[in-house]
């Protein structure tokens, strides 16, 4: 048992440390580059190490998951079974609405997929618990990387590169409670910011004016302008209008990229012509 | 080899290990808390003011490697040491099973704590539920693996030596 020494001071040491730790948390909120240069260095120092462990561990990692994730797994299995027997029955109705998406991103011009992209690696989640909704990718900075930019499947908008280190990046997933996109509904021409739930859908919280005609299953896609996010990028389909609402609408939409099942990804890498003040990044 | 630098040396490999080999070992999507573990077992061993300052510096570590914003752990890291080094100095009986359920509840006390810090901050949304499991999960799975860690800091923060020094008239 560790008996308190006379020389011990907890409280006054506690309140200094509690000082210095909300002041360096407030720089870093506030945006302090320094801060972030620390951070991004001792991920670089363990990177090497991350790699080679990475490889060294895949047979246990491969059992563990065998251990730990096999009713996960056997789940995932079982709504994927049941996805694909409801998609081939909807074929028909798929192809019409493809065929009606797509004829409406032709009259808005809309012309994403010219965009120059990397392909990147899902590795999993970042270190630690903390936060949810992200995931790591195998590359970064060195790859031509930088943060903000859009990450998205063939389907759709998956999120952006929140951190990006010179390896690795974090992507925040559109569906984190965190993350905000100025959006735009391709039918009634609305814009307006759309937020993750944090449960596979967003919801457009603000701009949507109270009387628009919004149909249910409209496609929305991103909007772009002061976003530093590129225009016309598919998001969704809206699956709630929220018609009855009397002074704000609240739309929600169903996120058209599945990002349970999730293995390469496509950066976007966007012109930099976008306003930084007009980003919607929080 | 002096006490600093060998708790120094025990955070070195603790992020190394929690950025690795335990970033890959997951259970329901969560990992050990090996440096908050670390954190508390400082305290419990070296004393509040040593545990402190350790779980300091565990938590700037912490939070670059989770890519949190630098501060937000080591804002909670340091009083969960000295609460756990204060309630270790009122405990009469301490058994393997009591201090399991002590280090259960010290690790998803704190990550709770991370938790609701990221929240009043807006760098986590309100997933309180979410947040609830991750912690009581990561208690469980860090006091697993609290044992043979227990040993590593006991002789880093004591270099070895009994923390109590029971002293006896000879008869001889």
């Amino acid at each position: 048992m560790a008996a308190t020494r006379p020389a011990d001071r907890p409280r006054p040491t506690l309140l200094l440390l509690a000082a210095a730790a909300l002041t360096l948390l407030t720089l870093h909120i506030r945006g302090a580059a320094p801060l972030d240069a620390f951070q991004q260095g001792v991920r670089d120092i363990l990177e090497p190490l991350r790699t080679v462990t990475d490889t060294a561990t895949d047979p246990i990692q491969t059992v563990w998951n065998g251990i730990f994730g096999y009713e996960e797994l056997r789940a995932q299995n079982e709504r994927l079974a049941e996805e694909l027997s409801r998609l081939r029955g909807r074929s028909v109705t798929d192809d019409a609405d493809r065929e009606l998406l797509e004829r409406l991103l032709d009259e808005v011009g809309i012309d994403y997929t010219q965009l120059d992209t990397i392909v990147v690696r899902i590795l999993g989640t970042p270190p630690g618990n903390f936060g949810t909704h992200r995931i790591e990718v195998d590359a970064g900075s060195d790859d031509g990387l930088t943060e903000g930019l859009a990450v998205a499947s063939g389907a759709g908008l998956v999120g952006r590169l929140e951190q990006v280190d010179r390896s690795r990046s974090t992507v925040i997933l559109a569906t984190h409670p965190e993350f905000l996109v100025g959006v735009r509904l391709v039918e009634s021409q609305d814009e307006g910011l759309a937020r993750g739930t944090g449960r596979g859908t967003l919801r457009i919280e603000a701009g949507i004016r109270p009387d628009a005609d919004i149909a249910w299953n409209e496609a929305v896609v991103t909007s772009g302008g002061r976003s530093l996010l590129p225009a016309d990028i598919p998001v969704g389909r809206v699956i709630d209008p929220d018609e009855s609402a009397e002074y704000e609408r609240s739309v929600v939409i169903d996120l058209a990229a599945d990002l349970e099942s999730l293995s390469f990804l496509n950066v976007l890498l966007a012109p930099s012509e976008a306003d930084p003040l007009g980003d919607t990044r929080k | 080899m002096t006490p600093r630098l060998r708790v120094l040396l025990v955070l070195v490999t603790a992020v190394a290990l929690e950025g690795t080999l335990l970033d890959e070992l997951r259970v329901g999507g969560v990992s050990v808390e090996l440096l908050l573990l670390v954190s508390i077992l400082t305290g419990y061993h070296g004393g509040p003011e040593r545990g402190a300052i350790a779980a300091f510096f565990a938590g700037l570590l912490h939070d670059s490697i989770v890519g949190a914003p630098l501060g937000l752990h080591a804002l909670v890291y340091p009083p969960m040491a000295v609460a756990v080094s204060s309630l270790e100095l009122r405990m009469l009986r301490s058994t393997p099973v009591t201090d399991g359920l002590a280090v259960l509840a010290a690790v998803a006390a704190g990550q709770g704590l991370a938790s609701a810090v990221g929240m009043l901050f807006g760098v986590l949304g309100p997933s309180t539920e979410e947040f609830v499991r991750q912690a009581i999960l990561a208690g469980i799975l860090t006091a697993v693996v609290s044992a043979p860690v227990n040993r590593v800091v006991r002789w880093a923060a004591t270099g070895g030596l009994p923390g109590t020094i029971e002293l006896r008239r000879g008869d001889a």
